[in-house]
C-alpha cells in the first residue's frame, strides 16, 4: 500500500517526500476534524449524566 | 573501509562485514524477477500495513480524545465565560436575578471547587446534552437552581472536553463547591461519606469547616441513601431527584434540604457507572460591589 503510493508519486525524491508529508497531514486532518468528531458520540466512554 | 591490501575490485566482504557498510545497490546485479508467490507476499504485506495503519489511527484517536477535544472545549468555555461576565456587568445590580429559566446550552452560573485550585472555575450551562457539556459542566433541566430547596444536578466530563470533573474522586467530605450567580455566592459542602456517618458529630463533624455539614439521614430518614460520594449505575436518574434515590418524592418542598449533586463517568475512561457527589448548602452570600471570589474564599476559610 505505502510502496504503491510512493511509486505513484510524481517527481524527484525530494518532491515526493514533500508530497508524502502533505498526504499524511491531509489524512490526519480528515481524521481529527471529520471522522473522530462523528465517531465519538457512538463510543461508550463519554456519557456523564444519569437518566 | 576495508584494510585489505588486495586489489579493491576483487575484495570480498571481510568477516567483519556485518559492521561495514553494505555494497551499493548499483554494484549489485539487477533483482531477479519476482517468484510466483509474489501475489501472496503482496497480500500479506498489505495486511500487515493495514494493521499498522489501524494502530496509528487508534493512537491518533487517543490524542484526539485527550488533547484535541480540550482545545475546542477550552475555546468554547472562554467564550461562554466572557459572555456571562459581560451579562452580569451589564445587568443592573438589582435585576441580576436573571436566568431563572435559561435557554438550552446557555451559561447561567459559574462554579468553583477551591480544592482543585484557586483558578479552577467553569461556567455552568443549562442542559446535559453533548453541546452543553462540550462547553463545560451542565445543569440537569428541571432540577433545582442554586440556593433552592431540592437538588441541583450538574454533570461534567471526566476525560477530554476540558475534563472539568477529572478529579471529582479526590473530593472529601466538607470540601466546598461554590456556585456563583448574578447576585450571590452559594457555598455547598460535600456530605459525609458512607463510613463517616457514624460518630460524625464527635469526629470530623467537630471541625470548623464542617460547621453546617451533618449526615442528612439523622434528621430525615428519606435521605438514608444520600452520602458524600456514591458510585451508581447510569440508569439511576433518581440521583438528581429532589430527594436523591427517591424517584417518588417523599418530602414536601419546605422540608427538603438544599442539595448539590455532581455526576460524571466512572471508572475513568469508561461509562459503565457514574460517580455521584452530593453536597449540602451551608452558606449564602449576596455579592457586594467590588468583592469577588477571592474575598469569598477568605470568608469561608479556604483561601
Amino acid at each position: 500500500m505505502y510502496g504503491w503510493i510512493w511509486r505513484h508519486l510524481p517527481g524527484p525524491v525530494a518532491l515526493r517526500v514533500v508530497e508524502a508529508l502533505v498526504l499524511v497531514a491531509a489524512v490526519v486532518a480528515l481524521l481529527m476534524f471529520v471522522v473522530f468528531p462523528w465517531l465519538e458520540p457512538m463510543l461508550p466512554f463519554n456519557d456523564v449524566s444519569v437518566q | 573501509m576495508s584494510t585489505s591490501d588486495e586489489d579493491p575490485q576483487t575484495t570480498q566482504i571481510p568477516a567483519v562485514g556485518a559492521e561495514s557498510p553494505p555494497a551499493r545497490t548499483a554494484d549489485r546485479p539487477p533483482a531477479p524477477p519476482r517468484p510466483r508467490g509474489g501475489k501472496v507476499r503482496a497480500a500479506v504485506r498489505g495486511f500487515g500495513e493495514l494493521l499498522i495503519t489501524l494502530g496509528l489511527v487508534l493512537l491518533l484517536f487517543v490524542v484526539y480524545e485527550l488533547y484535541v477535544t480540550n482545545w475546542k472545549s477550552g475555546r468554547l468555555q472562554n467564550e461562554a465565560s466572557a459572555q456571562l461576565e459581560q451579562e452580569w456587568r451589564d445587568a443592573p445590580q438589582d435585576q441580576r436575578q436573571l436566568h431563572i429559566d435559561p435557554a438550552d446550552g446557555q451559561a447561567f452560573a459559574r462554579m468553583y471547587i477551591p480544592t482543585f485550585g484557586v483558578d479552577w472555575s467553569f461556567t455552568v450551562q443549562e442542559g446535559v446534552g453533548p453541546e452543553a457539556l462540550e462547553i463545560g459542566p451542565g445543569h440537569y433541566k428541571d432540577t433545582a437552581m442554586s440556593g433552592q430547596p431540592g437538588n441541583m444536578g450538574i454533570a461534567g466530563h471526566r476525560v477530554g472536553k476540558g475534563a472539568p470533573f477529572n478529579d471529582l474522586d479526590l473530593l472529601n467530605s466538607c470540601d466546598p463547591v461554590v456556585i456563583e450567580t448574578g447576585d450571590s455566592f452559594y457555598v455547598y459542602r460535600v456530605l459525609p461519606m458512607t463510613g463517616e456517618v457514624d460518630g460524625w458529630a464527635d469526629g470530623k463533624g467537630a471541625r470548623q469547616r464542617c460547621a453546617n455539614v451533618a449526615p442528612l439521614q439523622h434528621k430525615q430518614h428519606a435521605y438514608d441513601e444520600t452520602f458524600g460520594r456514591r458510585i451508581v449505575l447510569p440508569s439511576r436518574g433518581d440521583a438528581v431527584s429532589p430527594v436523591p434515590y427517591k424517584a417518588r418524592n417523599p418530602l414536601p418542598k419546605a422540608s427538603q434540604a438544599s442539595l448539590l449533586t455532581l455526576t460524571t463517568c466512572h471508572p475513568q475512561f469508561s461509562d459503565a457507572e457514574r460517580m455521584i457527589i452530593h453536597g449540602v448548602l451551608t452558606n449564602q452570600y449576596k455579592k457586594a460591589q467590588g468583592t469577588g471570589y477571592d474575598d469569598l474564599l477568605a470568608e469561608i476559610g479556604e483561601a
